[in-house]
C-alpha cells in the first residue's frame, strides 16, 4: 500500500461518512437506501470529483481496498435493485457500524487487525527462537559428549593404573606369602632357641591360650601357615584381570618387573638385622620383615578377630605408664643382649640435640646426621645396620623424603620415621607413599619418641610391651576409620604445645587409611611397613574420631588457635599411638 | 643444690613458654646441673640471633622464599623447646614467605606480604627478646 493511503486510512470511515453528508453529491454516492450501505453510483465522477476532496489520491481501486481494509465489504448488487443505475457501474459497501443514523458507531470502524500478516511473524520468530534453542542445546550436547569422551579417556587410564595396580599388588601379595612359607620353614627347626618365642608365647597367652613356652611357636608357626593357606585369592579374577591388563589395556606393567620373588639368602644369625631386612625387596618394592611377629598377623587379609586382638597386645600403648621416668631410671635394662642403634637425621641443631638426648636416655645408641645427603652416604658406607630413623623432612641438601626414597632402595625394612611439623593428612599421605613408616610430629616429646621407638624396636626389647600392662588394644588405629581421609578438613599443620604426657606420634595404620582408599598406586604404603599394619581392627576406641571430629570443628585448623595442653591431651587420648 | 632454686614455673610466664614442653628438656639435666638444658636454650638464643640477622637481609633483598625457610627453620627450635609465641610468629613469617595468609590461603599480593614480614619479624624479635629475657634471669640463678 502506499504512503498516502496509509495516511489517510484512520478515519476512513469518517471520510466515508463525509462524503455522504454532502447532498450535493446524491447523484454520485449516497447511502443506500436502508441507510447501511455506502452507494457510489457514478464510479468515474466519484473518482474525479469527489475522492480527492477527501483523499490524497484519486484512484478507485485504491479507495476499494481502502474500503476492505476497513472491512467494509461490497455488496452484491441484486438484479431488481432500484438503485441499479443505467450506468451499470455501482457499487455497494456495506459494514455492521456504518449506519446513517448512529455516527457514534462510527468510531468503531477501524482497520482490520493484519492479522495473518502478524501470525506469520510469529510463526517466524517462534521458529527461529526455536532453532537457535535447538542448536544450543546441540551446542550443549556436543561438549557434554566430549566431555563424556574426555572423562571416559580419564576414567579408562585411571582403570588401567588400577587394574595394573591391583595385579602388581597380587604378585606382591603372593611373592610375600611364598617368602614367609619359607621362612616359616626355615623358622621351625629354630624355635626352641628363637628368641621371638617370648613375644609369641605372650602373644598366645594374652590371646586366652594356654601354652607351654616351650612349644608355643609350634602351633604359632602352624597357625601362620594355615593363615597363609587359608587366604587365596580368587583365580577367575585374577586371570580376568590379567586379560583387560593385557588385551583391553595393552602393556604389561614395569611394575611387574620389580616383583621377583627371591629365594631367601643365607642367614647365619636368623635374629640378626642385617641378615633379617634383605629377605625380598626388589628394586622400589619395600619389603615385609617376615620375622617380625607383628606381620605375620598383619598381613592386610581378613584375620580372625582373636588373632588381632593379640597382635595388637605387642603395641605399646601405655600413656599412664609413663615410660620416661622409667627409662630414666633403667635404660639398659630394657633392651636385649644389644641396645637399638638409632639414627636421628635433623638439621636443627637444638632438635637434634634434643632428640639425642632423648633417645640416650631411652638407652638408644644414637648417630646424627644434618641433611639427608648424609643421611644416606652414612647408611651405605656403615657395616652395621641402624634399627630406627627419625628423619626431619624439610632439610637442606636432601629433603627427608626423598632421602628415604633412596634408603629404601638398599635398606627396605628399616623403619624411617618421619619427623615433622608439616603433618597435614596430605604430607602424611606422601610420607608413607615414599616409604616411610610413622610419623612423630613436632615439636615432638619424649613420650611420643619412646612410643615410636617401643612401636618399632620392641623386637629388641628384653620385655616387649604386652596386652596385659597396655590394655586391650586401646588406642591401635589400624586403618579401620576413615577419620582421617583426605575430606577430613583436620590440619596440624603446625602442632600446638605438645603437653608433658600426649604423645604426638601417628600410627602408619592411622595414617595409611586414606592412601589406601585413595588408590591402589601406592603400594609403597602398602608394602613397607604401615600396609601390613594397616588392617580393620575394631579396636580402635570409639572415642578417637569423634575427639578428632570436635576437636577439627571446635578449633577449626588447630595451628589456628592456641590450644592449651588439654585440649592436645583429648586429641591424642592414649590414643596417639599405635604401631 | 641451692634450696631456694626457682621452679620454671615461678619464673617462666606461660604465655611465653610451654612449661611441659620445656620442662621435659629441663628433666634431661643430670640432678646436680643443668649443663644440658642450658646448652639448648643457649645454642636457641644464638641460632635465633643468627636467623634474625639473615631474615634481615631477606627481607632487604625481598627474598620471600628464604625468609619462609627462615621462620620454618627457628620455627622448629623454638616449638622444640616450648617458646610458643616464638614459634607462632615463626610460622606466620614462614607462611608470608610462602606468599600465603596466616590462614594458608594464598595471597599474591608481594608487596602485602612483604609488609607484613616487616611487621612480624619485628614482631617476633621482640617476643624473643622478651622470653630470652626471661630465661636468662632464669639461668643465672644456677651461676652462683
Amino acid at each position: 500500500m502506499s504512503n498516502p493511503e496509509m495516511a489517510t486510512a484512520t478515519g476512513g470511515g469518517n471520510n466515508a461518512s463525509d462524503m455522504l453528508e454532502d447532498p450535493s453529491h446524491q447523484d454520485v454516492a449516497r447511502w443506500g437506501k436502508d441507510g447501511d450501505t455506502f452507494v457510489v453510483v457514478e464510479g468515474e465522477k466519484f473518482t474525479r470529483s469527489i475522492l480527492p476532496k477527501h483523499f490524497k489520491h484519486s484512484n478507485m481501486s485504491s479507495f476499494i481496498r481502502q474500503l476492505n481494509k476497513y472491512d467494509f465489504h461490497k455488496v452484491k448488487p441484486s438484479s431488481d435493485s432500484e438503485n441499479s443505475s443505467p450506468l451499470g457501474n455501482v457499487l455497494e459497501f456495506k459494514h455492521p457500524y456504518f449506519k446513517i443514523d448512529s455516527k457514534d458507531d462510527l468510531d468503531n470502524i477501524r482497520r482490520k487487525a493484519p492479522a495473518p500478516r502478524k501470525q506469520q511473524v510469529n510463526e517466524d520468530f517462534t521458529t527461529n527462537h526455536h532453532i537457535s534453542v535447538m542448536s544450543e542445546q546441540l551446542a550443549a550436547t556436543q561438549q557434554q559428549v566430549q566431555q563424556l569422551q574426555e572423562l571416559f579417556t580419564e576414567v579408562s587410564q585411571t582403570n588401567k593404573i588400577l587394574v595394573n595396580e591391583v595385579l602388581t599388588l597380587t604378585k606382591i601379595i603372593n611373592a610375600q606369602k611364598a617368602a614367609q612359607h619359607e621362612m616359616l620353614n626355615y623358622l621351625t627347626p629354630y624355635n626352641n632357641d628363637n628368641q621371638r618365642t617370648p613375644i609369641i608365647s605372650q602373644t598366645i597367652n594374652s590371646n586366652g591360650r594356654a601354652s607351654d613356652a616351650d612349644d608355643a611357636s609350634v602351633p604359632e608357626l602352624r597357625r601362620a601357615r594355615e593363615l597363609l593357606s587359608s587366604v587365596s585369592t580368587d583365580s577367575v579374577t585374577d586371570r580376568e584381570l590379567e586379560r583387560l591388563q593385557q588385551h583391553v589395556y595393552g602393556s604389561p606393567t614395569d611394575s611387574s618387573a620389580m616383583i621377583t620373588p627371591t629365594s631367601l639368602p643365607l642367614m647365619n644369625d636368623p635374629m640378626h638385622d642385617i641378615t633379617r631386612y634383605p629377605v625380598y625387596p626388589v628394586g622400589q618394592t619395600v619389603g615385609i620383615d617376615p620375622f617380625h611377629s607383628d606381620h605375620i598377623h598383619k598381613i592386610p587379609y581378613a584375620m580372625p578377630s582373636d588373632v588381632n586382638a593379640s597382635v595388637l597386645g605387642d603395641q605399646p600403648q601405655a600413656p599412664t605408664m609413663a615410660p620416661a621416668p622409667t627409662q630414666t631410671e633403667k635404660p639398659d635394662a630394657m633392651w636385649g643382649p644389644r641396645k637399638p642403634s638409632v639414627f636421628l637425621v635433623e638439621d636443627d641443631p637444638i632438635c637434634a640435640k634434643i632428640g639425642i638426648k632423648f633417645l640416650k636416655s631411652m638407652g638408644c645408641e644414637v648417630e646424627h646426621a644434618s641433611n639427608g645427603a648424609d643421611a644416606y652416604t652414612r647408611i651405605n658406607s656403615l657395616s652395621r645396620q641402624f634399627d630406627m630413623i627419625f628423619m626431619d623432612i624439610i632439610m637442606p641438601r636432601l629433603d627427608g623424603v626423598s632421602a628415604t626414597m633412596y634408603i629404601r632402595q638398599s635398606h627396605p625394612a628399616i623403619p624411617i620415621i618421619a619427623m615433622t611439623s608439616n603433618i597435614r593428612p596430605e604430607e602424611v599421605n606422601g610420607y608413607f607413599e615414599h616409604g616411610m613408616n610413622g610419623v612423630l610430629a613436632k615439636p615432638f616429646t619424649k613420650e611420643g619418641m619412646w612410643k615410636s621407638v617401643r612401636t618399632h624396636l620392641s623386637h629388641l626389647m628384653k620385655n616387649p610391651p604386652q596386652e596385659s600392662e597396655i590394655g586391650s588394644g586401646a588406642g591401635y588405629f589400624m586403618g579401620s576409620g576413615p577419620y582421617l581421609n583426605t575430606s577430613t578438613s583436620i590440619k596440624f599443620e603446625s602442632p600446638t604445645p605438645p603437653s608433658g604426657t600426649a604423645g604426638s606420634n601417628w600410627s602408619p595404620g592411622q595414617i595409611q587409611q586414606p592412601s589406601m582408599g585413595s588408590g591402589l598406586e601406592q603400594n609403597f604404603g602398602l608394602l613397607n611397613g604401615s600396609g601390613q599394619y594397616a588392617m580393620a581392627t575394631g579396636h580402635r576406641p570409639q572415642g578417637f574420631s569423634a575427639n578428632l571430629h570436635s576437636a577439627d570443628s571446635s578449633s577449626g585448623r588447630l595451628s589456628d588457635v592456641e590450644s592449651p595442653p588439654e585440649k592436645r591431651q583429648r586429641l591424642n587420648p592414649q590414643s596417639t599411638y599405635s604401631c | 643444690m641451692a634450696p631456694v632454686e626457682d621452679q620454671p614455673e615461678d619464673v617462666l610466664d606461660s604465655s611465653l613458654v610451654d612449661l611441659n614442653t620445656f620442662n621435659q628438656i629441663l628433666e634431661m639435666d643430670e640432678p646436680d646441673d643443668h649443663e644440658f638444658s642450658t646448652s639448648i636454650v643457649f645454642g636457641f638464643f644464638d641460632q635465633a640471633e643468627e636467623t634474625f640477622a639473615a631474615m634481615d637481609t631477606a627481607l632487604a633483598e625481598k627474598n620471600l622464599e628464604e625468609l619462609s625457610s627462615l621462620g620454618h627453620f627457628l620455627k622448629g627450635s623454638s616449638a622444640t623447646i616450648g617458646l610458643t609465641k616464638v614459634r607462632d610468629g615463626c610460622e606466620h613469617i614462614q607462611r608470608y614467605g610462602k606468599l600465603e595468609n596466616i590462614d594458608g590461603s594464598s595471597e599474591p599480593d608481594e608487596d602485602l606480604c612483604l609488609e607484613r614480614l616487616t611487621k612480624a619479624i619485628q614482631t617476633v624479635k621482640e617476643d624473643y627478646k622478651e622470653v630470652e629475657t626471661v630465661l636468662r634471669k632464669y639461668y643465672e640463678q644456677f651461676d652462683s
